[in-house]
Order: C-alpha cells, then structure tokens, then sequence
C-alpha cells in the first residue's frame, strides 16, 4: 500500500552507531528536523488520546446548514460534508492508528528478533532454513494478501495489523541477522562464552544491545509504514464503520469533494503526513545520519608562499622543505618535514603508526584526505612547486610523473571492472594508444612485475587475484604513465611475509633497471634495510633522523631510532641474537597533544630536563639530520636502548 | 552456476506454492461458505448447500487442494461467486493495466531519482542536503493524499491531464498514456525519493571507496571516475531497490486505481475483498505473487550482469 520498501533499514549501519549513543538525548536533537518532529509527535499522541475531553464537538454531531465549511472561530478547521467539526474528528481518529501501528511493529519485532538470535546463535543450518522461509514470507505480495485476509476474517483492524506485523518481519529478521551475525563475530562475544555467559544471557548482556540502535530505527520506520497502510486501508473503505472517524476514511471523502471543498483535504492529511515524516525524521535522526552526510567543506586551495625557489640540493628531482599537514581548523598531523631524493634514489619514510608518514606521502600527490591541508612548506618537483598547484594541474603530474600504490591492494582496484580495462584504460589516456595496442602493453607490464599468465589475469576481475598479484597488479597499473617517481605506502604489510619478499625484490628490481626514484613508507625497518638509499624516521609528525639508510641505521643517533632498532625482530646475520627483545613503552601520542621540546621525551629512557625546552634538528650523517638536543652525549657514553627498562613494567610479574 | 538457477528456480516454485497454500487455507479457515455467498443475503439453506456442492465445498480439504492445483497449472481460476464470470480472464486483462503503471512509475522513479541523487552525492553542501532531506520528507507523504493534491493543481487548476478515468491502448493510443500519467507522476513522488536516498548514499560510499583514489592517483579525470566508476558501483544497490519498488509499486497500486478509477489488479482485489468473492481473491494473490517471483529472478539476473564477484561466482 505505501510504495515505502522496508529495505530502506539496510542504509541503516550496522554498527552500534557511539556518537549518537555517547551524546545521549542531546545530540539526537541536534539535527535540525528532529526536535519538532518529537514536539509535534508529542502533541499528537497526547491530543488524540485526551480527545474525547477537550473536543469541541461530538464526532457524530452533525450540523448541516454549515457543510464543507473553511476553518473558522466556530470550526478552526472547518467541517465535513455533514457538517461535523473537523478539528474533533482528526484527533478522535488519532488514537486507533497509534496502537494498531505500534501492534504492528511489537509483533515484527516480537518475531523478527527471536529469529535473528536463533539463527545467528544455531550456525549456518538453521539459519539457511529460517532465511529460505523469511525469502518466501518476504516474496508474498503483502498488500493483496492482506486485503485476501480482510475479504476472509472482515474488517478486524487490530488483527490485521498484526498479521501485516507477521508478515513484515521477515524484512525486520532479515536486517537484524546481519547485525546479529556480525556482533557474534566480534571477539568479546567470544571472551563471554569463554567466561561461562550463557547463551541467552550472551543475547541479552551483548547481542540484543548492539542491535538497539538498528531496531529504534526500523520500529520508527515500521511505525511509520504501519500509519500509512492502516489509513490507506480506510481509504479504500476498509476502516471504521461511520460515524466513527478515521484519517483515511476522511481523505476519501475529501477527494469526493475535491471540486466543490478542496480545502478538506489539507487538514486531515497534512496532520498523517506530518505524523509520518516525523516518524521517518526520528529514525534519521537515531541512525546518525546527520553525522555521515555532513558533507566537508570544500577544499580551499591554500597557496603557501615557499620561503626559497631555488632548490638547495640541485641534483634532488624532489625536494620537500619544512612541510606541514594539518586538519582544516584542527591540530597539525606533520610538522615541517623537509628531506630531498635524487634520481633513481629510494628514501624511506619509517616510524610507527600514527606518525604522519602516511599523510606526508599523500600530499606529494595532492591527495590528501577531505578536511586535511597543507598548511606550510613546499614540495618541489623537477624544479616545479606542487603546494597550492590547482587540481587540473596536480591531475597532470598524477599518474604521469608521479604514480603511487597502496597499502591493500585487495581493494585498490575496482571491483566492478576487469583488470584489462583498468590497464589499457590509462594506457590509452597516457600514451595515447588505441585499444589493441593498449592491450599489448598491458600484458608487457603484467610480465615485466613478474606475471606469467598475462593473459588470464587481463582477463580477471579483481576479487579473483591473490594479495600479491594484485599488489603486481597495482604496481603495473602505476607504471602505465611511465611516472619517474613512485610512491609506496605501506606496499607489503597487507601480504604473506613470503609474497612480501617477492613484492620487496620486484620493487628493487624496477629502480635498478628503470631509474625511477621511489618514497617507501613503511614501519618495517627490515623494508628499509633491504631497499632504501635514504632514510626518514619519522615520529609525531616530524622527521626525528634521517640519512643514509646505511648510517642511520648502523649508528644510530636518536633515541627513537634506537628504540625501533631494538624492537625490530629481523637480526642481521652474523650478529647474536637478542635474549629479548626491547620494547617502547606507551604510544605515539595523537595530533594536538604533542609535547614542546622533545615529542618522544614522554617514552625516552633517556629523558632530562632539557628535552622540554624547544630546539632545532642538527646535522648528523652527512647530509642529514637529528632531532634530540642530548645526541652528543649519547653518543661519547655509546648508550644503547636497553630492553629491560623498558621492558621493566611489563615483565615484572612474569616469570622468566 | 547450473545449481544455482535451480535452486532460484525451486525457491521461486515454492514461493507461488506457499501463495496458494496461505490463501487456500485462509478461505476455509473462515465461518462461512461460498456457497452463502453465492446464493446471497436471502439464500436458503438447501440453495447454500446445493451450490457448495457445485463447488465442491463438501468435498475433503485435501481433495480440493489437488482439483485447485490441478485446475491453476492449467491456468483455469475458476469463476467468481458474484458474476461467474472467468476469473482468469477478467486478471489477463486487468494485468497490462497495473503493470504499465508500475513499470512506467519505476522507470521514472528510476531517472528523476538516479539524477537527484547522484548530484546530492556529488555536489554535496547545502545543495545536497537540501535534496536529501525533502527526498526524506517525499516519501513519506501518503501516495493517495500525493494523488488528490495532484489532480486539483494539474487537472482541476491546470487543466493538464484528464481527473480520472482509462483510456484502453486499442481506442486511443495518446489518451492512453495521458490517462497514465496522473497516477504514474502521484507513485513517482515517492519512488523517486527513495530512490534518490538509495542513489546518494550508494555514490557517498563509493566515493570513499580505496579505488577511487587509486584512480585519482592515477590522475584519470574528475568526470570518469563520478560517472563510470563510483554511479557503476553504486548501481548494484541501485537497481536492487528499483527492483523492490516495483513490486512495491505493483502491490500499492490498490490505492491508486481506486483514486483513478482504473481497471487494474488493484481494484480487483479491492472488490473481491469487499464482496468476499473467495476464488477471485486467491485468484489475485496468486497472480501478484507470480509477477513478484519473476520481478526478483530478473533482478537478480541484472545484479548478476552488474557485479561481476556475483557474476563470476
């Protein structure tokens, strides 16, 4: 009867949605609609069930010599064609679609629910069986089946509705067994099964309140299908008999008398309409909707005066000076980060997560995510600055001088196309080939990152590729515009340690024999080791080393160098291998809680008083850099990041 | 892949069977017999019970099931207790008439939704909201209150479209599809606007997809990737939900030719319903639920031809 399908819950997410729950009440009715809507459902629901005490008329009063009257004092909105008042009749009829909608929805979720435990509790088998009935239930035509039911039992409207409400939860069971399923998955419903919670106190304690948000949604959307078919149902005749009134009933009458009185139709559905979209607003509302479609501003493209054009370093095809990211009107991600890299060189960006190396690596490519800027420094490419460069502009560089690939590569392709389209598509646009053509190279760059069966994989869609081919995938894909440099973020840890090694030799293989010059982002001082010219490390947004991949990392000056070091489980051969391994203790502290002087003092063994006091990097390791202000120091004392103090707390209790 | 129809194919059987179960047993549940109805208000019992005989009411309840299947696969629905008439004939012709409907309600639903959608999704601001919110507003308004309001501003004040009434295709192909419009614009006002949510919030989610920004990173033009790559992934929840609001369609236009006066499904079920014609009514549920099985076989043949990890499975 209403054309609104139930599916509508599916936008719903399945999570259990903390923003709107941590605000409580008040940032429900942050959204603009939502307060009305509850101020006008209010009134509603407490006027039509008051209404027999404060009508002004009796429903059935009729008063014929003031038919299809407009409101006035004595009738503020106006009478039907019997000349009843109907300001008394709207509300009267409040009161019975309220309940009959709400029967409506306890009985599909008195269903649905049970169900969805059921079947996410019992595995697969039952589910298979419950889900095959609910398909069936779901593929009934409920409306004509409904009004099969009313030519059977009569108009019965409670029993009706309840059998709508029957019908209706195979789509409640349906939503809430994905919700159920997923929330049987996560690992603390697993650790109180361990801890002896039974099944139904599981459902209960853990199950049932991560459904809550998805059911207040549905049981307000349900509400609100229920009002329409119940007054569609009385618009068709099959209501309350006369003179009981009904909304449906009465928009009938209306559109009897839609040339002589259309005035009648306004007030009888103005008030179900608003009463649905309501409903409807308060199910947005609860499903945070607000939160997900606050669409970010628009990218302001901030032009940032470099402080000089000429590049120090001549030979650099890229040099970045003194770069800084930051949230749009929020704290700073990475702080004046500066190093160079020379053709055919590769630099790695290393530290651990939540160092900014990510963001650092994304804004060579303007990429960086909505609401995130550059907010000083330059990146100067070829001579040319990128910071500020319009988006048509960057567009050009991407792909074609500079090209990057990701971190998963199982999602990095389109899912939706075959891998043939996505090479020869850039292929074409690069080259400027023709269709065949673009097909030969592609396969040439399959063989040339170390695929066999070109042809097959052209062929492929991506959910048919293993993580490494794709990552080969991804790193053809990278080559089409024959970019000079790459950008890899992350480019292995998504993938078997053994395929990692291939992914890490196909790699040094390609600046060997290409020339191209690459930025690696990596946590993995073993990728470094392995692969890098220069080195980086990173941590809270700024370079704390860098330097020659050699000097740093066999002689290193930061303290945080040596931390990683010695937490790095991968032992050079010939050297002995560590009894334990250290560790860092604590975590990098988030952006906008950076302490002055030192960011890593808080976690420094080596920690005085003089690492709070604001300083600047001095040189270290030739061309490089180093940012802790007691690196002469350590290193007349040849200090070393011991593992058992920092291991300290957390091996105490355990014996060894 | 073989397996799979199969087993779509049993399931799709099974659905019409439980129709015919469910409104089979519905009819003898009830008080009542059809041969009272037959006989109307002054029947006398040895005319009820001559009648039942005809009918075989008196027949066992197994029995009649097996005459009725039997009857149905050989497309014969019996004849109505009010007019005799061939209950089979009198849906064939009432069919084409609820379907265009639904079908041309769908397709527009389909475009003015897709459009609004995708541009909420893609221009975004207040412009996007705006679009999104009265979206959430329009589907919810009552289709029949959506109809009335329409025939007073476009054929009452305008004097655009005909009120009411059907024009049949054979008489006059033009009047046909003008009688058409009215109720096909009153179903798009919510249709479109379930659509458009569908579409916007299937294009916001793909635009955050990781292989958007591989493709940004790849420098591939602003247009290519909004338009061919995130509209291509959001089509699959896009046409799913086409597919549910044309059985939704199909099921609501009950009201709608009521409000019309159209001689569709709609309103044939509306009077078997009301004049208890027990075999005209299974007759309809039986219908409506064959066009909702073969509407969801073909969807999924369209989700098959867009997604290829379905296709491919």
């Amino acid at each position: 009867m209403s054309v609104l399908p139930l599916d509508a819950a599916d936008e719903v997410s399945t999570e259990p949605a903390p923003p709107t729950r941590r605000g409580g009440v008040p940032a429900l009715l942050r959204r603009p609609g939502t307060a009305p809507s509850v101020l006008w459902l209010v009134f509603l629901v407490v006027a039509s069930f008051t209404a027999p005490l404060w009508r002004p008329y009796e429903v059935a009063r009729q008063d014929l010599a003031n038919r299809l009257q407009g409101p006035s004092a004595a009738h503020w909105l106006g009478t039907d064609p019997n000349g009843r008042d109907l300001l008394s009749r709207i509300f009267s009829a409040g009161a019975q679609p309220l309940l009959a909608s709400s029967l409506t929805v306890l009985v599909a979720f008195g269903i649905g629910v049970p169900l969805a435990l059921i079947a996410a509790e019992r595995g697969p088998r039952v589910e298979r069986v419950i889900s095959r009935l609910t398909e069936v239930l779901l593929a009934l035509p409920s409306t004509i089946l409904l009004l099969a039911v009313i030519g059977v039992i009569g108009v019965k409207i409670y029993w009706v509705m309840a059998i709508l409400g029957v019908m209706i939860s195979a789509a409640t069971y349906r939503v809430l067994l994905g919700v159920a399923q997923s929330v049987r998955t996560r690992l603390y419903v697993d650790a109180a099964r361990v801890n002896g919670l039974g099944s139904f106190a599981v459902n209960v304690r853990h199950v049932l309140p991560a459904m809550a948000t998805v059911i207040a949604v549905q049981a307000a959307q349900l509400f609100g299908i229920g009002l329409l078919i119940l007054s569609g149902l009385a618009f068709l005749g099959f209501g309350p008999a006369e003179p009981t009134p009904s909304w449906g009933t009465m928009i009938q009458t209306a559109s009897q008398h839609i040339y002589d009185a259309p005035w009648l139709m306004v007030p009888t559905g103005l008030v179900l309409a608003l009463t649905v979209v309501a409903v409807n607003e308060l199910a947005d509302a609860i499903a945070g909707k607000a939160a997900k479609e606050k669409t970010p501003p628009r990218r302001r493209v901030r032009v940032v005066a470099s402080s000089t054009a000429a590049p120090a370093d001549p030979d650099a095809v890229l040099e970045v000076r003194d770069l800084s990211v930051a949230v749009e009107d929020g704290p700073q991600l990475v702080t004046e980060v500066s190093f160079a890299l020379e053709p055919g060189e590769v630099l790695g960006l290393v530290g651990e997560s939540g160092c900014g190396k990510t963001m650092t690596a994304r804004s060579l490519l303007g990429l960086l995510p909505d609401g995130v800027h550059v907010s000083g420094g330059s990146i100067l490419w070829q001579g040319r600055e990128l910071v500020g460069l319009p988006e048509s502009r960057l567009n050009a560089v991407r792909g074609r001088e500079i090209a990057m690939i990701s971190q998963e590569p199982m999602v990095a392709l389109d899912p939706m196309f075959s891998v043939a389209y996505q090479l020869t598509q850039p292929i074409r646009r690069f080259r400027g080939v023709g269709r065949r053509e673009a097909r030969t190279i592609a396969a040439e760059l399959l063989r040339q990152v170390g695929i066999v069966d070109a042809d097959r994989v052209l062929k492929s869609y991506p959910h048919q590729l293993s993580g490494g081919m794709a990552q080969r995938v991804c790193i053809a894909l990278a080559l089409t515009g024959r970019p000079k440099l790459l950008i890899a973020d992350e480019p292995t840890t998504a993938l078997d340690v053994t395929v990692q090694a291939e992914i890490l030799s196909l790699l040094r293989a390609l600046v060997r024999d290409t020339g191209l010059s690459m930025v690696i982002v990596s946590h993995d001082l073993g990728v470094v080791a392995d692969i890098c010219d220069e080195v980086a490390v990173m941590y809270a947004g700024e370079v704390v080393e860098s330097g020659t991949a050699a000097a740093v990392l066999d002689d290193p000056a930061h303290p945080y160098t040596m931390a990683l070091l010695g937490a790095n489980p991968h032992v050079p051969e010939g050297q002995p291998v560590p009894l334990r391994l250290a560790s860092i203790p604590g975590t990098v502290p988030p952006p906008g809680s950076w302490p002055t002087g030192c960011r890593f003092a808080t976690r420094c063994q080596f920690a005085q008083a003089q690492c709070t006091v604001p300083f600047v990097s001095f040189p270290a390791h030739g061309d490089g850099s180093v940012r802790c202000i007691r690196v002469d120091e350590l290193a007349r004392e040849n200090v070393t990041w011991d593992a058992d103090v920092a291991g300290a707390e957390i091996s105490a209790g355990v014996p060894s | 892949m073989l397996a799979y129809i199969a087993r779509r194919f049993a399931l799709a059987v099974g659905t019409v069977l439980a129709a015919v179960v469910i409104s089979f047993l519905l009819v003898h549940a009830t008080p009542g017999s059809p041969g009272a109805i037959k006989a109307g208000a002054g029947g006398t019992a040895a005319e009820i019970a001559q009648y039942n005989h005809q009918l075989g009411w008196d027949q066992p309840l197994w029995k009649q099931f097996a005459d009725y299947l039997v009857q149905l696969v050989q497309g014969n629905f019996g004849s109505s207790l009010i007019d005799s008439k061939d209950i089979g004939a009198d849906l064939a012709a009432r069919l084409p008439v609820t379907g265009f409907i639904a079908l041309f309600a769908t397709i527009l639903s389909g475009v003015v939704g897709i459009v609004l959608g995708v541009t909420a999704a893609v221009r975004g601001g207040r412009f996007g909201r705006f679009i999104t919110s009265s979206s959430g507003v329009a589907l919810s308004l009552p289709a029949f209150w959506v109809g009335i309001l329409l025939v007073y501003v476009l054929s009452l004040q305008l004097g655009w479209l005909p009120a009411t009434g059907y024009v049949r295709f054979t008489d006059d192909p033009v009047g046909w599809f003008t009688s058409l419009l009215l109720p096909v614009l009153t179903l798009t006002v919510g249709g479109a606007a379930i659509i458009a949510r569908t579409a916007a919030a299937g294009m916001r989610e793909a635009l955050r997809q990781e292989h958007i920004r591989t493709l940004r990173a790849m420098g591939t033009p602003a247009w290519r990737i909004r338009y061919l790559h995130a509209l291509r992934f959001a089509s699959v929840p896009v046409v799913s939900v086409l597919g549910i609001q044309f059985i939704a369609l199909f099921g609501g236009s009950v009201i709608i030719e009521n409000l019309f006066a159209l001689p569709g499904l709609g309103q044939a079920s509306q009077a078997a319903s009301s004049s208890h014609d027990l075999p005209a009514l299974v007759g309809v549920v039986v219908i409506a639920t064959v066009v909702v099985v073969i509407t969801n076989l073909l969807l999924e043949l369209v989700v098959a031809a867009l997604d290829p990890k379905v296709r491919t499975a």
